[in-house]
């Protein structure tokens, strides 16, 4: 609960307009990709950092929570007010303030739309690669507090690789500037490395300066269908140990591939997994890279590979692919999805683990994602109305996990731990990494005010949000 | 049609995913959460659980929403948004005893044609007095005879002569014996009050195509403008009027030239009519007969422009929501356009785009209305089209008014009238 004079300097700093205790607004911002809602007390829309950096001093001496808040389509519960508090949204902050085309970056504020940014630099003839599925409704400020990645991993790698530096105002207040203008720099601490990936609880990101690359001549769409989803991911081995890089290789299993035929009213005829690769660059090595694609495609059993033609039919095909997420819980009434990643030569192995875990448990999990980089959605399908079935859902989560782990892999490639994972990291980290940690946390936010309830288990803190359920 | 406590399951469907962020007009502009569906539906949600009550707070959200079906069209769960706010909107006007939108403005207006045409006429007599010439305002819109009233907003003016008044409509009361297709036409207030032309060309193009076409002249308001405020009872009276006058003729198809009412004739009536199983086989076969006058032309007609000038030199097209996504009609109204041979023709970027018109916005909130309408008409300029056309009278009178204030010299046209 906030005091009225809280609420009153909140009102002060943002203006009357962009702050809101009505139950309306705060319903609105109670949730996010994650569907298990926490009201917050407040909702703030401030314009930029001095703003913030006065709501972050007051949240210290009054003691109450701040959340920052994107678009809310984290997978993980970042943006959830778990323990209530100020949201702050950045929606009010989406100026792209400067596109340079001499040294190829870009300044932008943190609530720009990731989609908007790259239209607008593309009419420059240049490119901001990360393209998380979400791009054309998340923010760059929750891409980089997620270090969001997608399909172009593969090849160009994730948000981490596109931050030069950051204006971000530390849990207690002050503003600070981090990361150098140039290629180069080691002068102290790598501090935008370290905001980047902190899920908002170590600094509200309110300026980010990107890398941006020329934009690739041309751009080749290769659709591949496999009858067995184990030559699939012997396929996806293949195309990495034959040194081509393709931009995109995602790969779909036969679940996924149903809903798809059905959302997209597209006809796959009955394969039991397809790859959709693309390959970019000049004309010349795109042509020499999708022969040799699919070279390897049809010796490794593919029963078709052909070229997505026309800009209309590739549209048509990556907007099946975004769709695939939200569309599984058409299948079943719900899922835990949870995003995988094994080193690359190890994908066959995790298909094949995860098939046998699926039979075990007499549970559909559809696979797909990108499997360029190793990671894999792996997507527990199940009613959670039948409790014996969510047992085994939630069983067959955390053997996936553990195969994962076995295969020398980690439990998130992108989603972040937020809330839903926080009770797995002891899987993964070792007590002296999460102690490490919690150190930094505690030492830039002591009285622990900014995006309280994330990361770290609690001993005994709300853990309502157990899965994620969403999907992606 | 389905009360909202009957559409929990349709609530339910909502994974809060957010992909309508992506998609919405009036989240475009306010750049809140609660603008797009996925608050919206949180927010409807909630009120019917009894979390919220009919707060003013509740009901501007309702509002400020062009019910242009862009969300439902990107739902990858397929959430049926629109039906939602519909039976929000009835739900709210029917517990308030009072208009959500401007449903009082129809209730006077539109109850019948003839209160409406009554109520017209004065004001056309007065119009001379009481609007501005447009020429004053601005010497960019010179070729359009359009007043202007507050605010700079451009309105169209009130036909001198309506058009079911016109002698081409009078002189078409029922279907002839020529053994070709009977097309019953539908005007709808739009093309009535306000662009007769537009009714007028329709007709000639339907005769040229071959059709036996012919105007009922007891038909009424579809009552869509009634329903997007909430007013069911009142769509529901329009509904069955029309239905009665349309049922006394014998004809193969029912056409219109305005999406809106095309889109009202089709689904709008069975939803509010559903209360009465006896009238089901009824309406079925009443909408089964309502086509779009493009999808009509192109689809059955087979009709192909003979080389018509447009004394423009390039066109685009904006796709009206209630064609484009309610009716499914895309291609067709290009067709056409194509098909003249006098027509350059460009697509402009987001031609689906809503042109803000809708869900009674721009009675409702014409600040919010008009700046949607901005990204449309930077889509035109940026298009370098000097003709702009769409095939309905909402977004015609939209596009006139956002050209006008954003200073865009380009003319609105319907598809009929350029081909
Ligand atoms: C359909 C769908 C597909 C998706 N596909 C992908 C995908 O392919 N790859 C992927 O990586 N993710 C994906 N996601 C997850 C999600 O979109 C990303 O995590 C995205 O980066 C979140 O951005 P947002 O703006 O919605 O942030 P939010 O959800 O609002 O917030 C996410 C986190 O960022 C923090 N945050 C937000 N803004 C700031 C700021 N300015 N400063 C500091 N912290 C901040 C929040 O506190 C929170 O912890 C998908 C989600 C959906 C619904
Ligand atoms: S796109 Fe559909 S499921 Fe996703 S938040 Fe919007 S309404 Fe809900
Ligand atoms: S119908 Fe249109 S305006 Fe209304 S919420 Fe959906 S997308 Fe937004």
């Amino acid at each position: 609960m906030l005091s009225e004079i809280v609420k009153r300097e909140l009102k002060r700093i943002v203006g009357e307009a962009n702050a809101s205790f009505a139950k309306e607004d705060l319903l609105c911002y109670s949730y996010d990709a994650t569907n298990s809602p926490y009201l917050p007390d407040a909702v703030v829309f401030p314009s930029g950092a001095e703003e913030i950096s006065l709501i972050l001093k007051m949240a210290n001496s009054e003691g109450f929570p701040v959340i920052p808040r994107g678009a809310g389509t984290g997978f993980s519960g970042g943006s959830l007010p778990v323990e209530g508090g100020v949201v702050v949204s950045t929606e009010r902050m989406r100026k792209i303030i400067e596109i340079d085309t001499e040294n190829l970056t870009a300044l932008v504020e943190p609530g720009v739309v990731t989609w908007e940014l790259q239209t607008e630099v593309e009419k420059l003839g240049l490119f901001y690669p990360p393209d998380p599925t979400s791009l054309k409704f998340s923010t760059i400020g929750g891409n980089i507090a997620e270090c969001a990645g997608g399909p172009r991993a593969v090849k160009y790698g994730v948000t981490r690789d596109y931050v030069l530096g950051l204006e971000a105002v530390l849990p207690t207040g002050e503003i600070i500037t981090t990361g150098v203008r140039t290629a180069k720099g080691v002068v102290g601490y790598d501090l935008t490395r370290l905001l980047v990936g902190s899920e908002g609880t170590l600094g509200i990101v309110t300026k980010a300066h990107l890398k941006l690359l020329p934009k690739p001549e041309t751009t080749k769409t290769l659709l591949a269908l496999f009858p067995d989803i184990k030559d699939a991911a012997k396929a996806v081995s293949a195309i990495i140990r034959a040194k081509v890089v393709p931009s995109t290789l995602e790969f779909i299993d036969s679940a996924c591939i149903k809903v798809v035929e059905e959302h997209a009213k597209m006809d796959f005829s009955g394969a039991g997994a397809v790859l959709l690769i693309e390959a970019d660059g000049s004309a010349e090595s795109v042509e020499k890279e999708a022969s040799t694609i699919e070279k390897i495609c049809m010796e490794s059993r593919a029963s078709s590979v052909r070229a997505a033609t026309g800009k209309y039919e590739v549209k048509d095909l990556w907007k099946a692919r975004r769709a695939i997420s939200p569309s599984l819980l058409k299948i079943r009434p719900d899922k835990i999805n949870e995003d995988v990643v094994v080193p690359r030569a190890s994908i066959p192995d995790l298909i094949a683990g995860i098939e046998d875990i699926s039979k075990r448990h007499n549970l559909l999990i559809a696979c797909f994602g990108h499997a360029g980089d190793g990671n894999i959605h792996v997507n527990v399908m199940y009613d959670k109305k039948n409790p014996v079935e969510a047992a085994s859902a939630e069983d067959a989560v955390v053997e996936a996990f553990r195969l994962t782990l076995r295969l020398k892999g980690t439990i998130s490639g992108e989603h972040g731990v937020g809330t839903t994972k926080s009770r797995f990291i002891e899987m993964e980290l070792g007590p002296a990494v999460i102690d490490a940690m919690k150190r930094i946390k505690a030492t830039l936010d002591p009285k622990g005010i900014l995006n309280p309830g994330k990361i770290f288990p609690k001993a005994n803190g709300p853990q309502k949000a157990g899965f994620a359920g969403a999907g992606k | 049609m389905r009360k909202l406590v009957e559409l929990k399951y349709e609530l339910d469907k909502c994974v809060k995913c957010g992909t309508c962020r992506s998609v919405c007009p009036t989240f475009r502009v306010l750049g809140r959460e609660t603008a797009c569906a996925r608050g919206k539906l949180t927010l409807i949600d909630a009120y019917s659980s009894g979390a919220i009550g009919l707060s003013d707070a509740y009901l501007k959200h309702l509002k400020e929403c062009t019910l242009c079906g862009a969300c439902r069209d990107t739902c990858p769960k397929g959430v049926d948004t629109v039906a939602i706010y519909n039976a929000a909107r009835v739900d709210a006007v029917q517990k308030l005893g009072a208009p959500v939108a401007a449903s009082l403005v129809f209730k006077n207006l539109l109850e019948s044609s003839k209160v409406m045409d009554a109520a017209l006429k004065i004001a056309t007599r007065l119009q001379g007095l009481i609007f501005k010439d447009a020429t004053a305002e601005s010497g960019l819109l010179s070729r359009f005879s359009l007043p202007v009233i507050g605010k700079g907003r451009l309105l169209p003016p009130l036909a001198r002569e309506f058009f079911l008044e016109t002698s081409e409509a009078r002189g078409l009361p029922a279907p002839a014996k020529t053994g070709k297709a009977k097309v019953a036409f539908y005007a709808g207030c739009g093309v009535n009050y306000l662009m007769p032309d537009v009714g007028k060309a329709s007709i000639e193009i339907l005769k040229k195509a071959g059709a036996d076409v012919f105007v009922p002249s007891a038909q009424v308001c579809c009552g869509m403008p009634a329903f997007a405020s909430g007013d069911a009872a009142m769509a529901r009276q329009m509904a069955l009027k029309n239905l009665e006058v349309f049922e006394a003729f014998d004809c193969d198809y029912i056409t219109t030239s305005c999406a809106t009412c095309g889109h009202g004739l089709k689904h709008m009536f069975a939803d509010v009519l559903s209360d009465n199983p006896e009238l089901s086989s009824r309406i079925e076969a009443f909408s089964a007969k309502v086509i779009d006058i493009n999808a009509l032309l192109v689809n059955v007609l087979k009709y192909r422009s003979g080389g018509k000038e447009t004394g423009g030199k390039l066109v685009t097209y904006h796709d009206p929501c209630h064609l484009n996504r309610a009716q499914n009609v895309r291609n067709e109204p290009r067709e056409l356009l194509k098909s003249n041979k006098n027509i350059a023709f460009k697509e402009m970027a987001f031609p689906c785009s809503c042109c803000g018109l809708g869900g009674g916005l721009s009675l409702t909130n014409y600040d919010l209305s008009i700046e949607i309408t901005e990204r449309k008409i930077e889509s035109i300029r940026a298009s370098g089209a000097d003709i702009v056309a769409t095939a309905c009278p909402g977004c015609m009178v939209q596009l006139r008014d956002g050209l006008h204030k954003y200073g865009v010299n380009a003319r609105v046209a319907h598809v009929v009238e350029l081909i």
